[in-house]
């Protein structure tokens, strides 16, 4: 089962667009999202998020990253909410005042982690980790091992992520009540789980650094890369879309 | 002990992994859950054990829905061995990780300790050694240890042998074979037909999400076509019996084991020589 931050392969033009074109204009849409104060502009980038997924061929994906982000979302939304006391009283909860700017702060708060999180996650289930190495590596000249450091730790988060849902199993099975509705009970019992984790993690980093070493990993050049990557008119008008959602965010 | 009925089961955005399951395990059985890579049999065992639950269907643990069950709760009656021993393990010591099941399942002090000796004795563990630096076949045995400790009803080997030489195969398997002589009911998964020879009663053949053959062990294993389907081979001894008798040497059906094999040969050559 395929989860966060996996690649989906396909043949749209999003799969085909340049890697670095794809991961500057995540940082563009995360900028705007900072520079905006407009909840409609938040919103606009949500709808346009959920556009890169119908484009890419991973809607589905892009729904269920987004039901786990409402999760956090919510927790957040309420802390907020109840943190927030300047303004005008909405509704009380007791003695407590739950005022409109509050609820008006922490729907912008959520909206902004939803918007920052969704394009990136989904730009990269859209790119291939290898050509992603190779575009920092031929035409940004990063050298090959901070390129490799960094689709390497993308790459292993899905892993890491599955080993932690079957760790969790395994100690479900030993009787830890992992299948808790509690989200504080369950995430107090995630505390014990780093040591298998932690170590597993290791281990696998560990064998991953030799299996390349064996392979010739210091031998490779910037111009060792098998593929050439290049900017279409797809990439610029991406890039253009994205200046534009900064200049929109500034300007309303 | 186990019932499934009409049972499907399918991962999110996958097809069907399980199609249809029916079947029944037998209290104080042991059942080997064979196949191919891929044909379900993990899954079939979460399934049983109650970590993951069917799509369709309705899986019973002694008369008892276990989709109505948490997993957790089940934990007493049921143990589960997972193919990564570092799944399981969690803690410092080997001593610690027991105590980790039992302290969970088993009330009586008194009697953790008893159990805890006794499967430290039976697979020679040392409850002072950090599991960590165990060699991986040790560390297999600390994580069955652990799925064991503290004798449940039902106890789920997903590939117990795996990373064991056959000093230490044959000893853990000894041990889960004493422990059903003792009550407990077994299933594992397993991909050595040796072992499922030697100690599995029962065996359910699976293919792509479907069970192809399910019945009494040397049965299954006698029948060529319930194993080839599935890709699979039978136990060496099965098959050179299978050859002998495509040969014209008669005599040699349903022969399982070494002794009865030598036999049958001994009793072929004063038959050629006479």
């Amino acid at each position: 089962m395929k989860g966060l931050m996996n690649y989906f392969p396909g043949d749209t033009f999003l799969h085909r667009m340049d890697p670095r074109s794809k991961i500057v204009f995540s940082l563009l849409v995360c900028i705007a999202c900072f520079v905006t104060n407009n909840i409609y502009v938040l919103l606009g980038i949500l709808v346009l998020d959920l556009l890169i997924g119908v484009f890419g061929g991973i809607f589905t994906q892009a729904l269920r990253l987004l039901k786990g982000l409402l999760k956090i979302a919510l927790f957040l939304f309420i802390l907020q909410a109840l943190v927030m006391r300047a303004g005008t009283p909405a509704f009380y909860i007791g003695k407590l005042a739950i005022t409109w700017e509050g609820l008006k702060t922490a729907l912008m708060g959520v909206l902004r982690l939803i918007d920052i999180t969704l394009p990136l996650a989904l730009m990269i289930s859209l790119t291939r980790m290898s050509d992603l190495s190779n575009a920092l590596v031929s035409r940004w000249h990063v050298p090959y091992k901070y390129a490799f450091a960094i689709t390497s730790t993308i790459r292993f988060i899905p892993v890491f992520t599955s080993d932690l849902r079957s760790i969790m199993e395994a100690q479900t099975a030993r009787g830890v009540e992992f299948d808790t509705k509690n989200f504080f009970k369950k995430a107090s019992l995630i505390v014990p789980l780093c040591v298998p984790l932690l170590i597993s993690s290791v281990k696998k980093i560990e064998t991953a650094a030799m299996a390349v070493e064996l392979r010739g990993f210091n031998l490779r050049t910037k111009d060792s890369s098998s593929k050439v990557s290049q900017f279409h008119l797809p990439d610029y008008l991406l890039l253009l879309l994205g200046i534009g959602l900064i200049v929109l965010a500034v300007l309303i | 002990m186990i019932r499934f009925e009409k049972v499907s089961f399918s991962y999110m955005e996958e097809g069907s992994t399980l199609q249809d399951l029916s079947f029944t395990i037998e209290k104080g059985s042991i059942t080997a859950l064979v196949g191919a890579n891929g044909a379900g049999k993990t899954t079939l065992a979460k399934l049983i054990r109650g970590l993951i639950h069917p799509t369709a269907g309705r899986i019973l643990f002694e008369e008892e829905d276990i989709s109505k069950c948490k997993a957790s709760t089940l934990a007493a009656r049921m143990g589960y061995l997972f193919q990564n021993p570092d799944r399981q393990i969690c803690k410092n010591t080997v001593g610690e990780e027991l105590d980790f099941t039992l302290e969970r399942t088993v009330q009586d002090p008194i009697e953790r300790q008893r159990l805890k000796d006794d499967v430290l004795n039976a697979l020679q563990l040392d409850p002072a050694d950090e599991p960590f630096l165990l060699s991986r076949g040790e560390r297999q045995k600390v994580a069955l240890a652990s799925a064991l400790v503290h004798r449940p009803q039902l106890l789920i080997l997903d590939e117990p042998t795996t990373g064991l030489d056959y000093k230490e195969c044959t000893q853990i398997m000894e041990y889960v074979q004493a422990l059903n002589r003792q009550g407990v009911t077994v299933v594992m998964v397993c991909h050595d037909m040796e072992i499922v020879l030697d100690y599995a009663d029962h065996v359910i053949v699976m293919h792509s999400g479907k069970i192809t053959a399910d019945g009494k062990t040397r049965q299954i294993l006698q029948d060529p076509t319930a194993l080839t389907s599935s890709a699979l081979l039978p136990p060496q001894i099965i098959g050179l019996a299978a050859r002998l008798m495509a040969d014209g040497y008669s005599g040699f059906e349903g022969i399982c084991t070494v002794d009865a094999m030598a036999t049958q040969i001994e009793a072929a050559r004063k038959a050629v020589t006479a």
